[in-house]
């Protein structure tokens, strides 16, 4: 271990004694360095920001099951799938649901969904606007925040007054039929911002009741013990043969495209760093030349093969780790650059949408990116210098001394 | 009985292209003898230290070390003899221009797994010892060319090997210096009892030697 730092010591004092050609052979490394870990950053920072702004506004730990396809399989949702679920790891609460499509007699478009009474509470969720929950066995229902409002506004429903819903059907001989059920709104749900907010929810029973019998369950609604396990839960669900849905498919797709876009800069960064590796590569047998007659002395006071190439490499090392290093202070500065100036550049230009922006980071540098920048110089500068470090070795001690260089 | 710490048998060097550089040498220096080696340009002198030196193979013949045999396929070996047991000096000086005259005596050491302290404190001695206790921390660029060569001769003395092999020491230095720098290898001799074999152009600086050996067209003549 002290051997290592002596050499690097010594090579820090042969390095030293060319700093313009440093500067210059570094350049390479940590243009390539900055230029991946402000990529890095600026991904992971939108990543975040995205999976953030998913987290907040939606309701991430409710997922939804449904009939899964695989290959010409259906696996529908059949009572020991939904036994399944409940016991599924990270699972808080499950409840089978059914849907179905009603009009109103103002031709408002009604998505019922039927749930248990026992469940909703804890599956859904819901905060009551005004009024309460249904009662099990009743012809009771809750209205989602958007479709309450659209109901009172334009037909006049109040709650605690009997709504009827139709439900368009066809005879054997093609004509429509309308059947009619009367429900009783008894609560409107707060805003949620999905789904739930068009939707009309009433007893699974009754659900059950109004349908043909025979299709089961539509789904089963989820609640996952936390925002962690919500992929696991996914992953369980899958397992199962069903197909899960919710908003954490919108991390999935944040986490893809930002995959794709870091993947794709990351590209051109590399670029850079391979110039940056070539140009250390020559760089060194650059100095190799130059330096025939100091390795043959070296060789000539007891230096081994193994030494002469611990010299060389131990130099690579050092231009490799203040590329590292320029490159990292150089990456964290556009990082910083980015937060301060990008910020408010897509708030002016993208409006309101953006505007948590402006006193947020966009670019994101952590350590570990930071030091597999350094980590990245380092042993790409090694690798540069492993044919200049060997040709080293391989000197005729008589030769290099009598070479006059 | 002390084995001669050279001797040399039958050796021979060819290069490729039909020199042959040296003709079958024999030769052997006793423990402290100071011996001066002349001879023409190209009649091998330098081919003959390099060999001893463990830097170059021979053709053919035997060179023994103290009375053991070296074995010139055995990379390993050379490297041990080339770290503790001989020591070079050079007429270009040779030092290394980005290292300290102290650094510079220190360097064999590094390659003999010394700990920085005591290769310190044995270069700061050695350095004094060519009269240079002011200049440890110049660079070679900021000594003369007599300053350049005592260090160059304390650079070979500081791993302390019984043998010193000087080519031409003083091939590029004015006659009063070459005379200091002779002198200095005489005290060096006495005081220490280091074997020396020295190459040199000039035959009265060989009067500081116990002996002379002339070289003519790669063989010994006397
Ligand atoms: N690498 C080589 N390839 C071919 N011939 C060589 C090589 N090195 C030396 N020679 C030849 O070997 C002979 C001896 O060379 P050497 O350097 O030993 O002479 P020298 O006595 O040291 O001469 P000088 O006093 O000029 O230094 C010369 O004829 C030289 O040309
Ligand atoms: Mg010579």
């Amino acid at each position: 271990m002290n051997r290592i730092i002596e050499f690097f010591q010594l090579a820090v004092r042969q390095v030293s004694r060319r700093r313009i050609r440093v500067i210059l052979t570094v350049a390479g490394i940590a243009i390539g360095v900055a230029a991946l870990v402000g990529t890095v950053a600026l991904g992971d920072g939108i990543r975040t920001q995205a999976v953030e702004a998913i987290r907040t506004q939606s309701d991430l730990t409710l997922l939804e099951a449904i009939p899964g396809v695989e290959g010409n399989i259906v696996y529908l949702v059949t009572p020991t799938r939904v036994s399944a679920i409940e016991m599924l790891p990270g699972v808080k609460a499950s409840a089978p649901m059914v849907l179905g499509t009603f009009t109103t007699r103002g031709q408002t478009y009604v998505q019922v969904v039927g749930i248990p009474s026992g469940s909703l509470g804890a599956v859904l969720n819901p905060s009551y606007l005004r009024g309460s929950a249904f009662s099990p066995g009743s012809t009771e229902v809750v209205l989602g925040a958007e479709l309450g409002e659209k109901l009172q506004r334009f037909e006049g429903v109040r709650i605690g007054d009997p709504l009827v819903l139709l439900r368009r059907s066809y005879d054997a001989r093609g004509r429509p039929v309308d059947e009619e059920i009367t429900v009783i709104p008894v609560g409107i749900v707060g805003e949620r911002g999905d789904e739930y907010d068009q939707a009309l929810l009433m007893d699974l029973d009754l659900a059950l009741s109004l349908g043909d019998g025979e299709e089961g369950f539509s789904a089963v609604l989820i609640r996952a013990e936390g925002p962690e396990r919500v992929f696991q839960v996914a992953e369980g669900v899958k397992s199962l043969g069903l197909s899960p849905r919710g908003s954490f498919e919108q991390i999935e797709a944040v986490n893809r495209m930002m995959d794709m876009v870091v993947i794709f800069l990351g590209i051109f960064a590399g670029l850079s760093l391979i110039v940056g590796g070539l140009m250390i590569a020559s760089t060194m047998i650059t100095s190799v030349y130059e330096r025939t007659r100091e390795i043959g002395i070296a060789m000539a006071v007891g230096a081994s093969e193994g030494d002469v190439m611990k010299m060389i490499l131990a130099e690579c090392a050092v231009l490799g780790g203040i590329g590292g290093v320029i490159g990292d202070l150089l990456g964290a500065a556009v990082a910083g650059l980015l937060n301060t100036l990008g910020g408010p550049f897509l708030a002016s230009r993208f409006g309101d949408a953006f505007a948590g922006l402006l006193d947020t980071e966009i670019a994101l540098v952590s350590w570990p990116l930071l030091f597999a920048g350094f980590g990245l110089a380092v042993g790409l500068s090694l690798l540069a210098g492993l044919y200049p470090a060997w040709n080293a070795s391989r000197l005729n001690p008589v030769e290099a001394i009598r070479s006059g260089r | 009985m002390i084995p001669p710490v050279v001797e040399i048998c039958n050796l021979t060097r060819h290069y490729p292209g039909g020199v042959e550089a040296l003709r079958g040498v024999d030769m052997k220096i006793e423990t402290g003898e100071f011996v001066a080696l002349i001879g023409r340009s190209g009649s091998g002198k330098s081919t003959l230290l390099n060999i001893i030196g463990g830097l170059d193979s021979p053709s053919s013949g035997y060179v023994h070390i103290n009375g053991i045999p070296l074995d010139y396929s055995n990379r390993s070996g050379l490297i041990a003899l080339r770290r503790s047991r001989v020591g070079f000096v050079f007429q270009q000086f040779n030092l290394i221009p980005s290292l300290t005259a102290q650094e510079n005596v220190e360097y064999p050491l590094f390659f003999n797994y010394r700990p920085p302290r005591e290769r310190q404190e044995m270069a700061a001695r050695l350095l004094t010892m060519v009269g240079l206790e002011n200049r440890l921390s110049h660079y070679p660029g900021q000594l003369s060319g007599g300053e350049q060569q005592r260090v160059a001769i304390a650079r070979a003395l500081v791993a302390d090997p019984p043998l010193v092999l000087a080519d031409e020491p003083t091939g590029n230095l004015d006659s009063s210096t070459s005379e200091g720098i002779f002198s200095l290898l005489r005290q060096l001799n006495r005081e220490r009892g280091v074997t020396l074999l020295v190459v040199t152009h000039e035959r009265e600086l060989g009067a500081y030697a116990d002996r002379m050996i002339e070289m003519r067209d790669g063989r010994v003549i006397t």
